[in-house]
């Protein structure tokens, strides 16, 4: 232990203090290796440069330009909600994990799909129903999970299961895309802007909002706080009176809706509400989960910034974009795999040897 | 993971009662009724090629939640094996088409390539300092990646039929008609369930899933234990590969996508806590029968083959809430 405590104190010590101590450049360092959003933009830099510097000089099969990068922001959109979405029950902490993202969004857009394209109603009452849907499919994990007690793995592995099912029955394992349907791709396309490149429209309609609406929620209002809390230490929280299940209940209420929306921007993305689109390959849940945990939400609970979550959505992104690129044929999909993978373990390997080296918490 | 102590039970009673307690019962009274219902309401369930079908379906599942129960039991997890299967299929299956490799360098290939990869993810977890299923969410990745470069971009068509003595055909049949794949979980499971219950070393992983520091304070090996874990997990999966490979044919792209889910339920049905800590391979086999079971009974009834995976998914609801309901009552005592 005395060695442990020794470590510490020389951690604590060689902390830089202004005024004294430390070479001034190794602040900078210490800053990348230990934030994860500045480690996370430095590496989004390298990233863009290295690829625009070799879209240059001709070793890319097409421009790696802003217009490329701007129309890749198209499939960020589900990446980086859903990754919010983790963030939010990841950081409700005691095991928080949401593994139905991927069939809520199925079943929801199944919904969405029945509504315009069967039943035909207008878009967006059926736009808010759906949403509404997906907050309640996310309200049946959240009282698994806070009022019965269920770890959160096996509750949302269940419901995974169950709502990729009836997403499956509910329209005999077809997809639906009726003339309505296919009209809402119109809700996905590129707007023209001045300045900067032409953007797809679900970026400005609907992930700068979310995205701006969870902000908000975790940073400003009260209920962010609790939920912090809750994740850091929940028998804390409920000496300091803090409705634990409630907050907690809420966290995966918040998922569903994410979860709801995506639904939306798929359904409209792809022209067609398909009964396996959050489920079909490896599913939604798993890269969503992966963005989350580069973004530097702690498994553990209690820590995580949106702006990480943001800017790992982004990096996976324009670097998927760049791969896809640089390789021939169907060769890029691989090498995005590899690259999510090795970029996962290697940013929570560093962030560990970090954290252990400077004594704080667990990642 | 789990902050104050569960302890296991220490408390002697009739040994009937201690070999199969809590879940394992329910879940073989469950079984039973289930069986029971279906030979009575089907013709064609209690038949000897359906109960075949059944057993050798659930095998390969089986197989690797032998491994997949202690890496739960040490409140881990290993969300890779479905990758893992993909990797050691696709180079079992090229080697004994191309290289005409005979079963035994077949089999031995595929196990120490399972117990390689599953090395590596023990490696990370335990060296690392990385939580499981953050390592394991990026291995799967990386895993199918190397499945996918093996690949090549086409599925391995005409596959021989070397390693049959674990298919699902004629000459995977056992003893009893139960096919030898059937007979491989049973053994596995009966040999872990004698380690994990006798064996100080098996205990141990008992221990670190209650409270890892705990257990290093009392002068466990953690690491050592941990990726003993994960690595018996690798070598199963190549086992179970084997299985998969079986009568050969056909061996496609996305072999092994989803597997572990169905691994992990099967394992959290048979009463494993996903907390760490408690459960048996016994538990998990009996898990995985009853998946086995259920997906047999709706094709059987004719209802929508999609509505197993809804079964699935209230069964795990079920068992685990009845176990909850138990350590609540348990707690109050």
């Amino acid at each position: 232990m005395t060695t442990k405590t020794a470590e510490l104190d020389k951690a604590r010590d060689e902390q830089p203090t202004p005024g004294h101590s430390a070479p001034r450049w190794t602040r900078p360092l210490r800053l990348v290796l230990s934030e994860r959003v500045a480690l996370l933009s430095v590496l989004l830099v390298v990233v863009v440069v290295w690829f625009w510097y070799l879209g240059q000089n001709d070793y890319l099969v097409a421009p790696y330009d802003a217009d490329y990068l701007a129309s890749a922001l198209e499939t960020m959109v589900p990446l980086c909600l859903l990754g919010l979405a983790e963030f939010i029950v990841i950081v409700s902490g005691r095991g928080g994990i949401d593994l139905s993202v991927g069939s809520i969004v199925s079943l929801a857009g199944m919904a969405f799909g029945f509504m315009v394209g069967q039943w035909g109603w207008p878009v967006f009452p059926a736009l808010v129903l759906t949403v509404l849907v997906g907050a309640i499919l996310g309200a049946v994990n959240g009282a698994l999970i806070a009022y019965l007690g269920f770890p959160a793995l096996i509750a949302t592995l269940a419901t995974y299961y169950a709502y990729g099912s009836l997403a499956l029955v509910s329209n005999d394992n077809a997809p639906i895309s009726t003339k309505p349907v296919q009209d809402l791709h119109s809700l996905t396309r590129a707007i023209d802007l001045p300045v900067v490149p032409d953007l797809p429209a679900q970026v400005l309609t609907f992930l700068v909002p979310c995205v701006l609406v969870v902000w908000l929620v975790v940073n400003r209002t009260t209920y962010g706080r609790r939920l912090y809390a809750i994740g850091t230490n929940d028998v804390a929280a409920r000496f300091a009176n803090i409705n634990v299940r409630q907050s907690r209940f809420r966290a995966y209420v918040a998922s569903g809706l994410l979860s709801g929306v995506v639904a939306v921007v798929t359904v409209a993305q792809f022209a067609s509400a398909r009964p396996d689109a959050g489920t079909v390959g490896n599913g939604m849940a798993l890269p969503a989960i992966t963005i989350a945990v580069l973004g530097g939400v702690a498994i553990s609970g209690g820590l995580g910034r949106v702006a990480g979550v943001v800017i790992a959505a982004l990096l996976i992104v324009w670097l998927n974009a760049g791969i896809l690129l640089a390789f021939e044929g169907s060769d890029g999909s691989q090498f995005q795999l590899f690259a999510l993978g090795a970029v996962l373990v290697l940013s929570a390997l560093l962030n560990a040897i970090t954290l252990r080296r400077r004594g704080g918490v667990p990642g | 993971m789990t902050g104050l102590v569960q302890a296991v039970p220490l408390r002697r009673r009739r040994p009937v009662a201690r070999a199969v307690e809590g879940q394992e019962l329910a879940l073989v009274v469950v079984v039973a009724l289930l069986w029971l219902a279906l030979s009575l309401g089907t013709d064609t369930f209690l038949t000897g090629s359906n109960l075949r079908n059944i057993v050798f379906g659930v095998a390969a599942i089986a197989i690797i939640g032998v491994g997949m129960t202690p890496v739960i039991v040490t409140a881990g997890i290993d969300v890779s094996v479905g990758s893992m299967v993909a990797v050691v299929m696709v180079v079992v299956a090229k080697l004994i088409r191309d290289a005409g490799t005979p079963a035994p360098l077949a089999i031995l290939v595929a196990v120490a390539l399972g117990l390689a990869l599953g090395s590596l993810n023990g490696l990370l977890v335990s060296l690392g300092g990385i939580h499981p299923i953050i390592v394991t969410f990026g291995t799967l990745n990386v895993f199918r990646f190397v499945a996918l470069r093996v690949f090549d971009s086409k599925q391995v068509t005409g596959v021989p039929d070397t390693l049959a003595w674990f298919g699902g055909g004629e000459a995977g049949r056992g003893l009893l008609g139960v096919p030898h794949a059937g007979w491989l979980a049973i053994v596995l499971a009966a040999l872990m369930w004698c380690y994990m219950r006798y064996w100080a070393t098996g205990r141990h992983w008992y221990a670190i899933g209650n409270d890892a520091n705990a257990a290093r304070l009392a002068g466990i090996n953690v690491r050592r234990r941990t990726i003993a874990a994960y690595s018996l997990t690798g070598l199963l999966v190549g086992l179970a590969a084997c299985v998969l490979i079986g009568s050969g044919g056909l061996v496609q792209q996305n072999a092994g996508a989803g597997l572990e889910l169905q691994v992990i339920a099967a394992v959290v049905i048979g009463g494993t806590s996903i907390l760490g800590g408690r459960g048996t391979v016994l538990g998990t086999l009996l898990g995985a029968l009853l998946v086995g079971t259920l997906t047999s009974a709706i094709t059987l009834l004719g209802w929508r083959s999609e509505l197993t995976e809804l079964f699935i998914g209230l069964f795990i609801l079920v068992a685990v809430g009845v176990d909850l309901v138990r350590e609540r009552r348990r707690r109050t005592r």
